[in-house]
């Protein structure tokens, strides 16, 4: 059965990490693979950017049309089609931040709809450690606002909690807490727990819950930027002409 | 400490917020949109007001109008947007209005490119709009540096009555860092301490209460905020009070970074993010036994040329090299403040691509055999 899984979530909590992350897995698995970036909120951060990645590993990536070429017309290409007409054994759709980012989805809501019972995923990224999805009442109301403007129901939470080059074995906890609780007022499950192999051995060594850990995913880091080689001003000391304040 | 995951542009809007802005114009434009956005939402839940204006020269309009409140006012644009508000921000300048403007510098000139840049340097440094102002121009080099800066920077423009710019590369707005939020500011406008706050008058009212405006030299009265002198003498005088201000602001508002300088041999000289491009290379260099420093203005005006200069004119330093995304603008400064004690030499692109550690490796590498 085609397995399609629909990554939304809050602005920054690492969708398009894992949709790369699932891609590779199920590649890796030996199945059909298809990747789409649907995301037409933010044209700096796209996987299309790793594209190269995907085309070495035999994924097919659909990109929004004229993606990364500095003229984005932030349109949805016609190929997005694909993913419900081919024989693919895996389908992820990358989505947009927020509301705004699930909207794009409205649009395949009808496809949505006659897919074999089953085959869909629809899965909400969880970082608790990105502010507007700080507390459990955020976490709530952004689940609710993406499902209206997607046309889709949630039919689980990824725990990706991250505070990206300085996680810590913190994240991993305190976003289970808070999922968890998420989870038992909504009724929405958590499907998996993802972070760096190491962090999420620890994680799972503490002896949490599985209900509310569901499936351990490790992730390997492909968006890594420049930026998380630089030298962050938080690891030294602040400029003591600063100190001041 | 508790961390949270932002984005640059988030984490300065809710800075701005926390520092006791509580009214924001602008005008979207990439790559700084997000800090509107950012406003739209989380202005309504402080009471505040968040306006899209209809065009850049509107927002800061707008700025003047509301900073002339005695309010916490910000707004925030990126170059070409910037150019746009030059005249107003000149009209701030003279009016002596507290305000902040956040330039999230992208390629240009003109439309140039959505990436990340620094050629607007001169603009912010050596005044976009007309006549002898200055703006109290920062440089942070990390979304946390931002938050910071933004702490202070309403005091700042406040205490000087000048208008702050940020000049933050197009990266500190986009990138994600974990960063400490401090605590909300309470700030409330008191008219008895900010004198240029318009409190209204009425008929009736005492008209010796009606206090001053512009400045003490000038008996105008508050409720009128002008930047129009119209005889030479007064101009004259309005001017030389602004050179005061400026003064002063250049004898206390300097501020800077030295990284491993003291025993560098080389001093590497850049602002924003391409410093920490230049210290990761740094850290590289002297694992290869390479003696190198870096010197990072974080106030940009005024420019710490004494700071540069105690760092710099040491027996030891054999040779500076400036690292910058444009053709050499903050260059001009760092060879003003030299004198020519040093040789300086000069690494940059234009086409908003950053320079990699490699490149700053083997520009220091190339100094040191004398290349």
């Amino acid at each position: 059965m085609k397995k399609v899984y629909v990554l939304i979530g809050n602005y920054g909590s690492g969708k398009s990490e894992l949709a790369l992350n699932f891609a590779f897995k199920a590649a890796e698995r030996g199945e059909r693979t298809e990747l789409l970036d649907l995301d037409m909120v933010n044209t700096y951060f796209r996987v299309t950017e790793r594209g190269n990645m995907t085309r070495m590993k035999e994924i097919r990536l659909v990109s929004p049309n004229f993606a990364n070429s500095g003229i984005e017309t932030l349109s949805l290409p016609a190929e997005v089609a694909s993913a419900f007409a081919m024989d693919w054994e895996t389908v992820i759709f990358d989505v947009g931040g927020d509301s705004t980012g699930s909207t794009a989805l409205g649009r395949y809501h009808q496809d949505f709809v006659e897919l074999e019972p089953g085959s869909l995923e629809v899965l909400n990224v969880v970082n608790i450690r990105r502010p507007l999805s700080g507390t459990v009442e955020k976490i709530i109301h952004l689940q609710e606002e993406m499902e209206i403007h997607s046309r889709l129901k949630l039919t689980g939470m990824i725990n990706n909690t991250n505070l990206a080059e300085m996680t810590g074995p913190d994240e991993l906890r305190d976003g289970y807490e808070m999922i968890k609780e998420v989870s038992q007022r909504t009724g929405v499950p958590v499907k998996f727990t993802s972070g760096k192999a190491a962090l999420l051995e620890q994680f799972l060594a503490e002896g949490h819950d599985p209900k509310y850990i569901g499936q351990p995913l490790p992730i390997d880091i492909y968006m890594k930027r420049d930026w998380n080689s630089w030298i962050n001003s938080l690891g030294e000391k602040r400029p003591q002409q600063l100190e001041y304040l | 400490m508790a961390l949270t995951l932002m984005k640059g542009s988030e984490a300065i809007a809710e800075a701005a917020i926390r520092a006791g802005a509580r009214f924001f114009f602008g005008y979207p434009i990439t790559p700084q949109t997000e800090i509107p956005e950012y406003m739209s939402a989380r202005m309504p839940e402080v009471g505040g007001c968040f306006l899209q204006a209809e065009s850049e020269v509107a927002a800061i309009n707008m700025v003047y109008g509301a900073a002339g409140t005695g309010a916490r006012v910000i707004t925030s644009s990126s170059s070409p947007g910037v150019s746009l508000k030059q005249e107003g921000i000149s009209y701030c300048a003279g009016a002596q209005l507290p305000c902040v403007i956040l330039n999230v510098m992208r390629g240009g000139p003109g439309l140039g490119n959505i990436q990340a840049s620094q050629a607007d340097y001169f603009q912010g440094v050596k005044g976009g709009g007309n006549g002898d102002y200055h703006l109290l121009t920062y440089a942070p080099s990390s979304v946390q540096e931002a938050i910071d800066i933004m702490m202070f920077a309403f005091e700042k423009a406040e205490k000087y009555r000048m208008p702050v710019l940020f000049l933050a590369d197009g990266i500190i707005a986009q990138m994600m860092e974990p960063v400490e939020m401090p605590e909300m500011v309470e700030y409330k406008v008191d008219p008895e301490k900010k004198p240029w706050a318009c409190t209204g008058w009425k008929p009736g009212d005492d008209p010796a209460k009606r206090g001053v405006i512009n400045s003490i030299y000038i008996d105008t009265k508050r409720g009128v905020i002008n930047s129009i002198y119209i005889d030479t003498e007064s101009l004259s005088i309005h001017n030389e009070h602004l050179q005061a201000i400026y003064k002063e602001a250049k004898a206390n508002e300097q501020i800077w970074e030295n990284y491993k300088t003291e025993d560098a041999e080389f001093i590497i000289t850049a602002f924003g993010t391409v410093a920490r491009i230049a210290k990761t290379a740094i850290d590289e260099l002297r694992e290869q036994g390479v003696k190198v420093g870096l010197f990072r203005p974080i106030s940009v005006w005024p420019f710490p040329y004494d700071a540069m200069r105690e760092t710099i004119c040491r027996d030891q330093v054999k040779g500076v090299l400036d690292v910058e995304v444009n053709e050499g603008q903050m260059l001009e400064d760092v060879k003003l403040g030299l004198e020519g004690a040093k040789p300086v030499r000069f690494f940059g692109h234009l086409g908003s691509q950053f320079p990699t550690t490699d490149e700053i490796k083997s520009e220091i590498l190339a100094m040191k055999e004398g290349k």
